[in-house]
């Protein structure tokens, strides 16, 4: 009786292959030699399989499996700079040959599974990486500074002009609620102005892109900025970038007077136009 | 802030974005791996500390600005 792949032992010496992402044999094996490293990865692996290879590199198996691993993933400080390595790795397979990312951890027990995956899904890492060549991804995130907004943009709502002539006139108690009303007033205007905002940015940068999604709005917390995130997109452009830029910056313009700041990120690996699940083998 | 803690504060904002890939984005493999699906819920486990003590950089700069408008 054969033992099946999937419940064979553990190799000997104890290595598996962190999968960081798949590449064209062709492009990456003509682009990037041996000794290939990034960050704190010394040996980066091309391992061939037909038209494919995948971007590995050794990793302790003591260390990327059960029992450890569940313990490591608390460990935030292994955290951070696993995922920093997975990125620096991709990033530098991106400098010179285009690549489908694979999700933080993907490692395999041995090799042969790791080509059995390569051969098996050929066709739909093919599909993802034709996607994907000669393209980049960059993230453009809107934020608004709702001092500038009132006192430029929310003011071309006639509601909220009259309103400031009231809070003017006012005295008193009164002036209080006038204050409170147009404060009421330049809220739901701004409400109104976030929506408009993101389906104009949306649109145009869409148009000057490959592909782009809008993901979802991160809290103020994590965005590291004072101003309300208000759009958040990923967009898939050409290497050159040129033409989307271009869009970016119009767009900049656009929008300053109305208190809105763009900003953009990366390039980045493909990570958002390349599919989660493969389907079914 | 100085010129430290703005570094800083620039290297947290850009973990945030590659968390947000990293993690969340990516294909899914498939075979003989040592992450299972329950594994991935791990991720978020140490995904949370990781991103708490990100979000704690902004807190003193907040406390300053809510004393300071105290009269």
């Amino acid at each position: 009786m054969t033992t099946p792949a999937a419940t064979a032992p553990l190799r000997r010496d104890g290595l598996g292959w962190y999968l960081y992402g798949v590449a064209a044999a062709d492009e990456a094996s003509a682009r990037l030699g041996a000794g290939l490293a990034a960050g704190t990865v010394q040996g980066i692996d091309l391992v061939a399989e037909g038209p494919l290879v995948g971007v590995t590199s050794r990793v302790s198996l003591q260390e990327f499996a059960e029992p450890a691993l569940p313990e490591r993933l608390r460990d935030t400080t292994w955290l951070e700079q696993m995922i920093r390595t997975h990125e620096q790795v991709l990033e530098r397979v991106l400098e010179d040959a285009s690549v489908v990312p694979c999700r933080f951890c993907s490692v395999y027990r041995s090799e042969a599974e790791l080509r059995r995956f390569l051969s098996e899904r050929r066709e739909v890492l093919q599909a993802a990486l034709d996607r994907v060549r000669g393209r980049v991804e960059v993230g453009v995130k809107a934020f608004i500074d709702r001092d500038r907004f009132a006192a430029g943009r929310a003011r071309q709502n006639e509601d909220v002009r009259q309103q400031e002539t009231q809070v003017s006139s006012a005295e008193g108690g009164r002036a209080y609620l006038e204050r409170r009303r147009f404060e009421q007033l330049v809220a739901s205007e701004l409400e109104r102005f976030r929506g408009e905002a993101a389906d104009r940015l949306h649109t145009r940068l869409l148009a000057a892109a490959e592909d782009g999604l809008a993901l979802p709005l991160q809290a103020p917390e994590l965005s590291g900025r004072e101003e309300e995130m208000v759009f958040n997109g990923a967009y898939l452009v050409t290497a050159d970038r040129g033409a989307f830029e271009q869009a970016l910056a119009s767009l900049g313009r656009d929008f300053r007077d109305d208190g809105v700041e763009l900003e953009l990120t990366g390039p980045w690996p493909a990570y958002n136009f390349v599919p989660e699940e493969l389907g079914a083998e | 802030m100085s010129m430290s803690e703005q570094q800083t504060l620039r290297q947290q904002v850009t973990l945030i974005e590659l968390v947000d890939r990293v993690l969340n984005k990516g294909v899914v493999v498939s075979g003989d791996i040592t992450l299972s699906v329950a594994g991935v819920d791990l991720v978020y486990v140490g995904l949370r500390v990781l991103l708490s003590s990100v979000a704690t950089l902004e807190e003193p700069r907040e406390r300053i600005s809510a004393t300071g408008a105290t009269p």
